[in-house]
């Protein structure tokens, strides 16, 4: 009796087990080892030695580039999020719009998601290129002399928004599912009572859709923060490091200056900061995000 | 038994998994771990930076060395463009290949076999068929890490056709900069589109130290000081010449190297180590190399700085007779010959049999290699020189960048006063 009712209990954690092993082993290991190696003077090649919190000194004291990178991809965040979601949420518009063809651009808005980081650095490298870039070259018919955009430190933070644009797609398609699941007939009667397209959307999308859009918020907040592909490609860094987001800071500081202790730490307070402003986001959510499941007290109630 | 039959396919699944997970590390190491024992043959595993045809000619030049060897086996190992993430990554894990492509010894070198008693063993003939130079660019501190296998200096390409649209003479041995600049003025006068002249934004701060060094300064002086070295009046006249002719209009600063703007014609001139020959060679570009001009006021010849690679060995390597073995075979006279077309030969034997001081584009680099003797790269000596690496490829950013166009003095006080 014993030995079946321990293998029932048993049976739902060995089907968990393979996942939870890979965890352990892949993501709260190395998570783990990597705080550890935050606290230690831990080069590449030679000996390693315990400096209890002396990286997270240097970084906050001694570290100018710290500072720099940390309000440069805070910038970057403060830009892309907002331009993204917007974006996102204007396509999504578009595409629930009944008319033919509709699927047609459905797959085109969402095909640039798909492809890869590499390649898309690779493709906007050359569409921004000073001299022979399709997008001066574009700009020019319109009379316009485009900017040198990789070169002059002016715009490249531009450039590197812009070609971030392509990812929109994934938020794109979960705002359209959100979009398309709201029951018509809120629109119907809604119309009934005289309500324009725009006054539809402000009052019945905008508010069901919130929960989404906080996802969404959070999702690409915390992926602009670790924003490296695209800079490492596009940038390097450049021009004059005036792209040198926090991500390539912690990698320079990991495989260029090798000190794997130290990238360790900044990538410990990047996370660190990430909770922060997540948790400020979530914590705003309960002024601005309506649940379907909610109930309105009379104290309670939305702000407009 | 149904509750058995599921216990046991749940068991079978979960052991599947994970030792499908074990197995793959066991194969990620060396391939001797089970085969090995069985095979009296030692493998050793070969790292190359090389891809595509040079990729292919060493493997095919791997594929002849295993064929002749019953007691060594060599495997390719392809790290390509991540190369220094992935023999990093290796020595940190004490798993780095036991042969390596090697250049950046100050960074490696704690990681890498001395290999002073291996060139004894081969007698002294072994080391003097290398050129002098070569040495000390594969050594830290008089010990040798590496055996050469290839380097380059750098010299003047120069666009012939547009020499000849403008009417003007062609690079000789004895030019001045200022009769690069004067050529330079002329061809961006006389031909449409083109510059006279290009050198990178982003400069290398490792390969622009030899302009310094032409004009008899350097990053650091003896004592490895930055102030008054690389902001002296000789290291400031260097970079205002460039920036001057930028300003000028007469050269141009590329986002890249400088070799797409050559094949295109976009610019008449620029210096380069011998990795385009090919390349231009396979266009038809109607081009000739030279050596780099002279400073006129340094009184001395131009120098080159060398980019050397060498082959090392692993400090943790388990077969180290075996990869000396390979070693000399890489870096031998066949080896030298075959790599011709895209390493130029380390060997004088192999210089004079295949008489490359005859060829017009291999000869003058071999000529800037003799000028170029005696002169130890900054990068070899500072131990902090990532970070002042950094800060100097910055400083030439905002010297260079049209967008930016600093003035000199002012940059390089302040490099110097990190």
């Amino acid at each position: 009796m014993k030995k079946k009712q321990l293998i029932k209990k048993a049976t739902p954690y060995l089907f968990i087990s393979p996942w939870v092993i890979g965890f352990l082993l892949f993501t709260a290991g190395p998570l783990l080892l990597s705080l550890i190696m935050s606290f230690f003077n831990w080069p590449i090649i030679g000996d390693s030695s315990f400096i209890g919190m002396g990286n997270y000194v240097e970084m906050f004291t001694q570290d100018s580039q710290f500072w720099k990178s940390m309000v440069l991809t805070l910038k970057y965040a403060a830009i892309f999020v907002p331009l993204n979601l917007g974006i996102a949420l204007f396509l999504a518009m578009l595409i629930t719009q009944p008319i033919r063809g509709v699927k047609v651009f459905r797959t085109i808005f969402y095909l640039p998601a798909v492809v890869s980081g590499v390649a898309i650095s690779i493709l906007w490298k050359w569409i921004l290129n000073g001299d022979y870039g399709i997008l001066n070259y574009l700009l020019s018919l319109i009379g316009i002399e485009g900017p040198k955009w990789l070169v002059d430190p002016a715009w490249a933070l531009f450039a590197v928004i812009l070609a971030s644009a392509f990812g929109v797609g994934t938020m794109m398609l979960i705002f359209y599912t959100d979009i398309k699941n709201i029951p018509i007939e809120l629109y119907e009667a809604a119309s009934l009572d005289g309500a324009s397209p725009a006054r539809q959307f402000f009052s019945i999308t905008l508010p069901i859709i919130t929960p989404t859009i906080l996802f969404n918020v959070i999702t690409s907040m915390v992926s602009a923060f670790q924003q490296l592909t695209l800079v490492m490609l596009l940038t390097g860094g450049g021009p004059l490091k005036s792209t040198y987001f926090y991500g390539m800071f912690v990698y320079d500081n990991a495989f260029k200056h090798r000190r794997l202790g130290y990238a360790s730490a900044n990538a410990w307070i990047m996370f660190i900061i990430i909770l922060l402003l997540t948790s400020l986001v979530f914590k705003s959510s309960s002024a601005w995000v309506y649940y379907g499941t909610e109930v309105k007290t009379a104290k309670g109630g939305k702000k407009k | 038994m149904k509750k058995v039959m599921g216990m046991v396919l749940v068991v079978g699944l979960l052991a599947a998994t994970l030792l499908s997970g074990c197995g793959n590390n066991k194969q990620n190491g060396t391939d001797s771990g089970n085969k090995g024992e069985e095979d009296s043959k030692v493998k050793i595993r070969f790292a190359s930076w090389d891809n595509a045809e040079d990729l292919d000619t060493q493997q095919k030049l791997v594929d002849d060395f295993n064929a002749s060897q019953d007691n060594i086996e060599v495997s390719l190992e392809a790290y390509g463009d991540d190369y220094d993430t992935k023999i990093s990554a290796g020595m940190g894990s004490k798993d780095a290949p036991d042969v390596m492509y090697m250049w950046n010894y100050p960074a490696y070198h704690e990681g890498l076999e001395s290999l002073d008693s291996y060139i004894d063993k081969e007698g002294s003939d072994f080391k003097k068929n290398y050129y002098d130079a070569l040495w000390a660019y594969n050594s830290i501190d008089d010990s040798v890490y590496g055996i050469p296998v290839g380097f380059t200096t750098h010299c003047l390409f120069y666009n012939k056709d547009l020499f000849d649209q403008a009417g003007i003479e062609y690079p000789t041995a004895d030019w001045t900069w200022d009769d690069l600049k004067a050529a330079a003025a002329a061809i961006t006068e006389k031909c449409d589109g083109a510059k006279g002249f290009s050198y990178q934004i982003k400069a290398d701060p490792y390969d622009y130290e030899m302009y310094l060094w032409s004009n008899g300064s350097g990053y650091i002086d003896a004592d490895g000081n930055l102030e008054g070295s690389i902001n002296s009046d000789k290291s400031v006249e260097v970079f205002e010449f460039f920036q001057e002719m930028q300003k000028e209009g007469i050269a141009v600063a590329t986002e890249g190297g400088g070799t797409d703007e050559m094949r295109s014609a976009k610019t008449a001139m620029y210096i380069y180590g011998s990795w385009s020959i090919g390349t231009l060679k396979e266009d038809g570009l109607n081009f000739g190399v030279v050596e780099i001009p002279a400073f006129a006021s340094s009184g001395q010849d131009s120098v080159s700085i060398l980019s050397s690679s060498g082959l090392s060995i692993s400090k943790d390597s388990k077969h180290k007779e075996a990869a000396w073995e390979f070693v000399k075979y890489w870096t031998g006279e066949e080896l030298n010959k075959a790599r011709i077309e895209y390493e130029l030969p380390v060997l004088n034997s192999v210089v004079d049999s295949e008489k490359l001081m005859d060829d017009e584009y291999k000869a003058p680099f071999y000529s800037m290699l003799e000028q170029s003797s005696g002169y130890t790269p900054t990068s070899f000596v500072i131990d902090q020189w990532s970070v002042l690496g950094d800060n100097l490829e910055l400083s030439f950013e905002r010297i260079f960048n049209p967008s930016t166009l600093e003035d000199v003095k002012t940059v390089l006080d302040e490099v110097a006063a990190e």
